[in-house]
């Protein structure tokens, strides 16, 4: 309560400090005006603007006006501002002043985003990478977080899978957490917003994402905040870095009315490579002649050829319109936007549609206090399919349902095969939706108290309402057994948050200083009631009230975080930097003892260039040298409660809950957790060395970073002996330690306007390695045990028996002997082969205009990383199954002499014990992820229609694929309900081939 | 200023109601400290006892395939290649289902020492209820510590010398008692005996309703299990008195109507019936029934057994299998409930005549060990059975469990105990590949789970999988 104590006191002073100020202006009278950037006539907000001589000053607002109380005679105004020429004015007996700064070439111009603040480029001393919304406008993504997939140096991102608004996994500079949460902390309008998969339907590995409420089209840059002293702003939840998004606002303009739309279709871009029906049977009789039995089938040749997949795919549709309408006045500034997104699947019955409204509104209603809020509501409604590591979804039953089989037996009834479902029954019965509703808004007050003083306080609310309903009609396997299956989730969760920010910017003489303090408080609960219910009278009926078994569950769970940073930036003569952050955070998740936790960085950045010794390096324009260190804190992917010795209701077998414990009518109870009182914050140290170089007019921009991250207290779910009674205990035990080096180029090789060619090239590529520096013991995850974690490798390591080749006069694989004791024991010869992680990853992106013309292209790759084709584990079995083959078992030892890595068929080669690392392939890829062309209209003939702007473009997405790997798709993770894997493919839905043309008129 | 005034006031409330957002209590859990403290507590715990057994990891489903498919019952032929590696005795260290199955009986274990632990010491329970409590949970530890003990450490003078880690106190945090080493292969079956000695000091004869008599434990059911033990153990005399124990009771009748058994619910042939329902599904029907029945058809009937069930055409238990077209591949219908309801049938009456059976033939009354087989031949529709000597007596009576017992988890571990295992699993032939013998002495028992030999260094792996 120390805490709680301080943090009251803190607020109260921040309060008593704003009440002592209000009193302190006298006879004067008001003069108003207006700052443009005399380049382009944008309007500049943020512009400094200070009575000389004395401490009266004001700052613009975001339409770049402002007001100013002056004295009745005499006085100058002086206007600065970041990246501008600083000017002066004398204000004689004007009532309204004009001005028009003039940008400093010397000095890289951009404004970004910081948590909490904004901060000149110039002087930052953070490793902040920033995505401006126009370079991910009009791209067809259903989440915005797919849209920084390389575009910024060190952040690497991977679908899921190509299931329209599926999850995808971000990691900034690598994967600190093992058992926590790896997911950066996404900041939409500065509320830390709900970022988990909330669906509760298990329909295999694919989450769902709630990123995807948001319209990309509002956003108007997102910020990543990589380094320590970026991120400790954010203290507890930083580890993994943040993600700022920043949505569009008004502005003081009349009003401008956008539309735009796209429309589009989508194909796969690989076909599941599966044998037929006549091939089928020929490589069953061989694997049976090759074991000593008799051949199966009489005549392969005339069998049934059934091609599965060619039923369960389809050109997916796709469709977006955007409208929004911002402007504003002096007073009030407004926008105003609604999204329509539409996109279907590649396969059959899933889609995924958004229906999205924002309101954003700033307004003046008093003398030097802005009030203003940003309102999205969110229906997103999903059709979704078994999928992703399913194996009774469609995909599953392309792969493995035999060809030689009908599609339909002679009765008209769908042919089954052993666990799979039919693949044309799965995407004709499948009737499965998810509806969220949500409501993501703040409102904040500011409070000029004094210039460069200013109180900031914020109410922020993120509600989601998620309604689930399944129905397993008695065509589907699941519900053939049970007469019909239906099951109806209702999930809620609401966060809120409140925030107050006290901001002090001030210059002396040569000394700059940027100081915030602030406070924070976030209560989080959700709750989901389920029911669920069996036999039903016949298909037709599919909502529970009709079912004959019915019954009905309800959970909940909550947490709370309390916060109190601040920070203060400091320069000296634009040349020597510092940035000291601290933040302490408590979390209701540990014990008392533990809860709160500590977080501060520093930084110090020297600007070499605005040394007088460098001054004649004319080519030179900014170089920057800068340094930070500092810690930050995880809590995330542990369980509300992870401290407390718990009972409750039955776990599985890999101790993951799994329904109730009564015993039929009898209520139970079960233990399901393990105490440990000492729980507490995971923490990561990170060191990084940046260099900022500008040359040539800062046409060339260079940005450079190398860092050091050290994660330590991992909170790790540790293996205990399982005679307990229980199979782990999260503890503060072990180490992961990533380090990396990022590089970003920017150039403008051809600077154009409307006439002249232009060309800008965006480059970047980055590195991590990923190290576990400290584990209590191995262990082994996911089914098989294909992962394990151990001392000494890194993360996302495949545990699996090397295969060397295949014996070419016995067509038997060779494997290697592991323990050296001369031969090979499948139950010790197994070892780590590779790993997920990439050598290096990045992207390109090319950018040319030409007379109104415009033409992108976006290159995405990854190098290094292994993929886990477990598909073909599967299809590829030798005869020891009855399932179809994949066509890489057609490459099969036959005779003497053949030289292959596909052994002999016959069951020994194949035992079940077996995991071979010939599945085991590159996943390296180079995809073109995007290509673009347009046309603008020219602006006299704009003019004549009444058009302020007009543009169609044409454009594709995963046009081309450079890659080694034989999957569906190298780009996909495939089992996303576990952090603990990554870069396996198993039965998961590729990502599709877009085509699509698009409008976007303003006026 | 007033408005100003009235928004920091606004503000100022804000941030004082806010103080508590760091307590924060459990909604759907409770503290381990409170959860066994009064009569509702014991009595949801001793539930959440039986709920462990009834769980797919154990009597929902595994423990029986796992006897299935490392037997001459049944094969894997589906994608589940855990079965797969039992079947054909390859089994990992890292097989899942065989780590579950401990998983599963360690977690029943921990459940019945808190039970023991704390049940003396509740105020609001009467003697008579905290005896019931008690005699439940040290018979389940019994049954538990005795499956665990067939299947990871042998049977004595067969397989094994190294016994299971015996746990006899509540986990609750991290110490040294979490890590144990593995006691002697007497030592494990010492405990088994003694729990059962002392549930049986502690049970009821029976409760109010005839359902809980079969669906929990009572006097009969630790009788009928010691009969078991003692076959293990080769004390045919104490299976002889515990045997007839159990048939003198008229709780318990053979059934005129072998298929009625597992089609109706708790009849009076059963002793010990795991209850199934809607909320608690077994997945004995899902993994054996083919897809066009809502099954995944993962285990099907070895071809050479089902020969021998449908030998006699009389015998109704040859009656009970079906052909899946699709795969070709014959299962059993025992179990055939739809939503998968059918309960699990760990001990009936007809155990305990075989048993009883088998320990007359090895005393030497033969005629009486013949009385108590053609019984059971009897009431399958199969005629009796005339055989001399010992050991063709005691060969045919091995062969009726195997018919009379087959798909209820018993066939690999009598195989075992009779010392057949190695003599009979030889060239069980096989749908998706080669005929599989077991030849390894030390795979007649399966490895202790990788996950334990990892985070155990006390614990030694056995023989047949170093």
């Amino acid at each position: 309560m120390a805490a709680v104590y301080i943090m009251r006191q803190t607020s109260l002073l921040i309060f008593l400090l704003c009440l002592s100020t209000m009193s302190l202006f006298g006879q004067t009278r008001t003069l108003t005006g207006n700052v443009t950037n005399s380049e382009d006539g944008t309007d500049l907000p943020g512009v400094n603007v200070v009575l000389k001589g004395t401490s009266t000053g004001v700052t613009t607002d975001a339409s770049g006006a402002f007001k100013l109380a002056v004295p009745n005679q005499g006085g100058t105004l002086l206007f600065s501002s970041i990246g501008f020429q600083a000017q002066e004015v004398v204000i004689g007996n004007l009532s309204k002043v004009t001005i028009k700064l003039l940008p400093d070439t010397k000095q890289l111009s951009e404004v970004i985003i910081t948590g909490y603040g904004t901060q000149a480029q110039k002087t930052l001393t953070g490793s902040i990478a920033s995505v401006s919304g126009k370079s991910i406008e009009n791209i067809p993504a259903p989440s915005s977080d797919q849209l920084l997939q390389g575009r910024a140096a060190g952040v690497q991102v991977s679908a899921n899978s190509g299931t329209p608004g599926g999850g995808m996994q971000v990691r900034v500079r690598g994967t600190t957490s093992i058992n926590g949460s790896s997911d950066p902390l996404y900041v939409v309008d500065g509320i830390p917003i709900q970022s988990n998969n909330l669906s509760g339907i298990g329909l295999g590995g694919s989450t769902t994402n709630p990123i995807a409420d948001i319209n990309p089209a509002d956003i108007a840059s997102m910020e990543i905040l990589k380094d320590a002293s970026a991120t400790a702003i954010y203290g507890a939840r930083a580890a993994n870095g943040v993600v700022l998004i920043t949505t569009k606002r008004g502005a003081n303009k009349k009003a401008k009315i956008s539309f735009g739309t796209y429309q589009g279709t989508q194909q796969l871009w690989r076909r599941p490579a599966v044998v037929d029906g006549p091939t089928f049977e020929t490589l069953i009789n061989e694997a049976n002649v090759n074991n000593g039995q008799r051949p199966t089938y009489a005549n392969p040749a005339g069998t049934t050829n059934s091609n599965w997949s060619e039923r369960i795919f389809q050109d997916g549709a796709l469709r977006n319109y955007d409208l929004s309408i911002a402007g504003g006045s002096e007073k009030v500034q407004y926008l105003v936007s609604a999204n329509n997104f539409f996109q279907e699947a590649v396969v059959k019955g899933s889609d995924f549609k958004r229906t999205s409204g924002r309101v954003n509104l700033d307004f003046t209603p008093i003398d030097k206090v802005k009030v203003g809020t940003s309102v999205l509501f969110a229906r997103s409604t999903r059709n979704l399919i078994r999928s992703d590591d399913n194996i009774s979804g469609a995909l599953s039953g392309a792969f493995f349902l035999p060809p030689n089989l009908p599609f339909y037996q002679a009765d008209g009834s769908y042919t089954k095969f052993g666990t799979f479902e039919n693949p044309i029954a799965a995407v004709e019965n499948n009737n499965i939706k998810m509806n969220t509703n949500r409501f993501l808004a703040n409102v904040y007050a500011q409070y000029d108290i004094l210039p460069g003083l200013n109180l900031r306080s914020t109410f922020s609310l993120d509600y989601s309402n998620i309604q689930e309903d399944l129905y397993d009609n008695t065509f589907l396997n699941n519900g053939a057994s049970r007469n019909g299956f239906g099951q109806s989730l209702n999930s809620r969760d609401n966060n809120w948050i409140q925030e107050n920010v006290l901001t002090y910017q001030r210059s002396f003489g040569d000394h700059s200083i940027n100081a915030l303090v602030g406070t924070s408080m976030q209560e989080s609960t959700f709750e989901r009631t389920t029911a669920t219910g069996e036999q039903f009278p016949s298909n037709d009926f599919t909502r529970i009230i009709s079912a004959a078994v019915q019954r009905g569950t309800s959970e909940g769970t909550s947490w709370g975080i309390s916060s109190l940073f601040g920070r203060i930036v400091y320069d000296y003569k634009s040349r020597y930097l510092a940035t000291v952050n601290v933040r302490r955070d408590g979390s209701s998740r540990f014990g008392r003892d533990n809860r709160w936790g500590t977080f501060p960085s520093v930084a110090v950045g020297w600007l070499l260039s605005e040394e007088s010794f460098m001054k004649d390096m004319s080519f030179l324009n900014v170089l920057k040298i800068r340094g930070s260190y500092g810690l930050t804190g995880n809590q995330s992917g542990i369980t509300n409660f992870q401290s407390i010795g718990l009972w409750g209701g039955n776990l599985d077998d890999l101790g993951a809950p799994s329904g109730s414990s009564a015993y039929v009518d009898l209520p139970g109870t079960a233990p399901i957790q393990l105490a440990n009182q000492d729980l507490k914050w995971e923490t990561t140290t990170q060191t990084n060395v940046g260099l900022d170089l500008g040359i040539i007019k800062n046409r060339v921009k260079i940005t450079a970073d190398y860092y050091v991250k050290n994660t330590t207290d991992l909170l790790l779910a540790v293996p205990v002996p399982r005679t307990s009674g229980f199979n782990t205990l999260v503890q503060n035990y072990g180490a992961v330690q990533n380090k990396g080096f990022e590089l970003g180029i920017n150039a403008d090789i051809l600077k154009g306007d409307d006439r002249k060619i232009g060309w800008n090239v965006n480059f970047n590529i980055a590195t991590n390695t990923n190290k576990l520096t400290k584990l209590a013991a191995p262990f082994t995850v996911y089914n098989r045990d294909i992962y394990r974690y151990e001392e000494g490798y890194s993360m996302y390591s495949f545990y699996l028996h090397e295969q060397t080749g295949v014996n070419p006069e016995t067509g038997a694989p060779i494997w290697t002997d592991v323990n050296g004791d001369g031969k090979f024991d499948a139950n010790v010869d197994r070892k780590i082969v590779g790993n997920a992680n990439p050598k290096f990853f990045g992207g390109i992106t090319n950018t040319l205009n030409f007379k109104g013309f415009d033409l992108m292209f976006f290159f995405q790759y990854s190098s290094g990383n292994k993929q886990l084709h477990w598909n073909r584990f599967f299809g590829e079995h030798g005869g020891t199954r009855n399932t179809n083959f994949m066509t890489s078992q057609l490459d099969r030892w036959q005779k003497s002499g053949d030289q292959t890595m596909i052994p002999k068929m016959s069951a020994e080669n194949y035992a079940g014990n077996l995991r071979p690392s010939r599945f085991l392939e590159d996943g390296s890829y180079m995809r073109l992820k995007n290509i673009s062309l347009g046309y603008t209209l020219p602006k006299p003939l704009l003019d004549k229609i009444h058009l302020s702007n007009l543009r169609i473009y044409v454009s594709g997405q995963n046009v081309l694929t450079f890659t080694k790997y034989t999957g569906l798709d190298p780009e996909m993770t495939g089992t996303a309900s576990t952090n603990l894997t990554q870069g396996i493919e198993f039965f998961t839905m590729p990502q599709p081939k877009v085509y699509m043309a698009g409008l976007n008129v303003s006026f | 200023m007033k408005p100003i005034n009235t928004l920091l006031l606004a503000g100022l409330v804000s941030v004082f109601s806010a103080c508590n957002v760091l307590d924060q209590l459990p909604q759907a859990e409770v503290a381990e400290s409170i959860a066994v403290t009064n009569k509702k507590g014991a009595n949801a715990a001793l539930a959440g006892l039986y709920n462990q057994l009834q769980d797919g990891n154990y009597y929902g489903r595994n423990f029986q395939l796992i006897s299935d498919v490392a037997s001459d019952i049944s094969q894997s032929v589906g994608t589940w290649d855990f079965y797969r590696e039992m079947d054909t005795y390859v089994t990992a260290p890292a097989n899942r289902e065989n780590a579950a199955l401990w998983t599963r009986g360690y977690r029943a274990i921990n459940i019945a020492n808190t039970l023991i632990a704390n049940v003396p010491n509740l105020a609001d329970l009467t003697t008579a209820e905290k005896n019931a409590l008690l005699g439940q949970a040290y018979f389940l530890r019994g049954l538990v510590y005795f499956d665990l003990t067939r299947v990871y450490a042998g049977v004595p003078d067969v397989v094994g010398t190294l016994g299971i880690p015996i746990v006899l106190t509540p986990s609750k945090t991290v110490d040294e008692t979490l890590y144990p080493s593995r006691p002697t292969l007497k030592a494990s079956y010492d405990q088994v005996e003694s729990d059962l000695i002392k549930s049986l000091e502690l049970l009821p004869e029976a409760y109010a309703s005839d359902i809980t008599t079969r669906a929990q434990a009572v006097k009969g059911t630790a009788k009928a299990l010691l009969s078991r033990l003692y076959l293990y153990l080769k004390q045919p005399a104490k299976v002889l008195q515990y045997a007839n124990e159990v048939i003198a009771d008229p709780k318990y009748v053979l059934q005129t109507s072998y298929e009625s058994i597992f089609s109706g619910k708790f009849t009076a042939e059963s002793i010990f019936e795991l209850n199934f329902g809607s909320t608690d599904q077994s997945g004995m029907r899902n993994w054996y029934f083919p897809s066009s029945l809502g099954g995944r058809g993962d285990i099907a009937i070895h071809e050479s057994f089902y020969q021998e069930l449908i030998a006699n055409p009389k015998d109704v238990r040859g009656k009970m299998v079906a052909r899946d077209n699709t795969v070709n591949v014959y299962y059993s219908t025992k179990y055939q409930k739809a939503g998968n309801i059918d309960n699990a049938h760990i001990i009936r009456i007809a155990e305990i005549y075989l048993n009883r059976a088998e320990a007359r033939a090895q005393s030497g009354d033969l005629p009486g060990a013949l009385a108590d087989l053609n019984k059971i031949r009897n009431r399958a529709g199969v005629e009796s059975l005339t055989v001399t000597g010992v050991q063709p007596t005691l060969e045919a009576i091995w062969q009726e469990r195997k018919l009379e017992l087959a798909f209820e988890g018993h066939r690999f571990f009598d195989l075992v105990r009779t010392n057949q295992a190695l003599t009979k699993l030889v060239q069980v032939s096989r749908k998706n590949g080669p005929p599989v013998t077991l030849s390894n002495v030390g795979r007649q028992i399966f490895p202790i789970p990788l996950a334990d030999i990892d985070s155990n260094k006390k614990l030694v792996q056995n023989d047949g999988y170093k």
